[in-house]
């Protein structure tokens, strides 16, 4: 390497005046100092972690709620909807009850052929005239 | 495992890594690294970062961009074109190796692309001084060496254009072998065995020339 030790090492080549800032100064125009979407994705990247925790807890608590309502939801679902004790006391007791009075009466001997009473002419009776179920229950 | 705790597994994992700082930017850190301030500065603010970047590295890339390409007009455009190229791929930018590297390697292929273009469009041999000065319009107003840089020049110019670049690389950059394996993604065998043949080439090209 004799040949080569002899050559000065020193830069041969020249550049213009003041070109280091200048090109430095072109290359950020283009880049870096182009200021268009490259912070709006920096706000964006930077709040990305928060978002995703703000959506996981969101999404946890919209799971219990539909997992708590779709269970409280099928434990009422014997109830009768839409009726208070009281209607169903006068309406559905009261049918209920005619039910087993006829089924007694036919016990009895009540609707028996020689008294001349049809069955239901005699239960049209009762419930048109208002006869207190009970009081009948007690005569039978 | 039942249904409940594979949903709390999947979720807190997940939250986890969204919570760990490994990747805002893109980039990650070697634990050794010489531009780690760059990269601390990059995850911070991308912008600022990277005109750090800029700064620190444009003078050598040009200076390296410079002496494959003779010209001052070319080398000017091909040091732009890198650094569009780095900001373009900044966040993509995986550190196993140092910035400084990966901006060598993006400044080679720009020159490179250049000198064959340009090696399509003329007709004239590029391979030596006088012809680069002859087809271009800042002559040698750039040029500024005695006799022996114009010769060293000259002799460098005869080399393949890979030798060329290992031979500047280590003769004028004293970049060491392992460097210049990741920027030229070649063995550090195989580049001082081209560093070796590359001297004797010039050597006997002065010698003779």
């Amino acid at each position: 390497m004799n040949e080569l030790n002899d050559i000065p090492k020193n830069n041969p080549f020249k550049v213009p005046e003041k070109y280091f800032e200048e090109v430095n100064r072109k290359i950020l125009s283009g880049t870096a100092g182009f200021d268009s979407g490259i912070q709006k994705i920096g706000i964006i990247r930077k709040l990305r972690p928060y978002l995703a925790v703000a959506a996981s807890v969101a999404l946890l608590v919209v799971l219990s709620y539909t997992a708590i309502h779709f269970f409280a939801r099928s434990e009422n679902r014997s109830e009768f909807p839409g009726i208070t004790l009281s209607e169903y006391t006068d309406n559905y007791i009261n049918d209920i009850d005619i039910i087993s009075l006829e089924e007694n009466a036919a016990e009895t001997g009540l609707f028996r052929e020689e008294t001349g009473f049809n069955k239901n002419d005699i239960m049209d009776y009762l419930v048109l005239d208002n006869i207190d179920i009970y009081d009948i229950y007690e005569h039978f | 495992m039942s249904y409940p705790y594979n949903q709390f597994h999947f979720i807190t994992l997940n939250l986890c890594k969204l919570f760990s700082s490994k990747d805002k930017t893109g980039l990650q850190v070697g634990k050794t690294n010489p531009d780690s301030d760059i990269f601390d500065l990059l995850k911070e603010d991308l912008n600022k970062g990277f005109r750090l970047v800029v700064e620190r590295y444009s003078s050598k890339l040009y200076w390296h961009i410079r002496r494959l390409v003779i010209l001052h007009e070319d080398a000017d455009d091909a040091l732009q074109n890198t650094f569009i190229n780095a900001w373009r791929n900044i966040s993509e930018f995986r550190s196993e190796s140092s910035i400084y590297t990966w901006l060598y390697a993006i400044a080679t292929n720009e020159a490179l692309a250049l000198i064959n273009k340009r090696k399509r469009n003329s007709a004239v041999s590029l391979d030596d001084l006088g012809t680069y000065f002859a087809n271009s319009q800042e002559g040698s107003s750039w040029f500024d060496g005695n006799e022996a840089q114009k010769k060293l020049q000259n002799a460098i110019l005869q080399l393949p254009e890979k030798q060329r670049i290992v031979f500047n690389l280590k003769y004028f950059d004293e970049m060491p072998y392992e460097e210049m394996s990741g920027v030229l993604n070649t063995s550090v065998g195989a580049l001082k065995a081209s560093y070796h043949h590359a001297v004797k080439k010039i050597e006997d090209f002065i010698r003779n020339g």
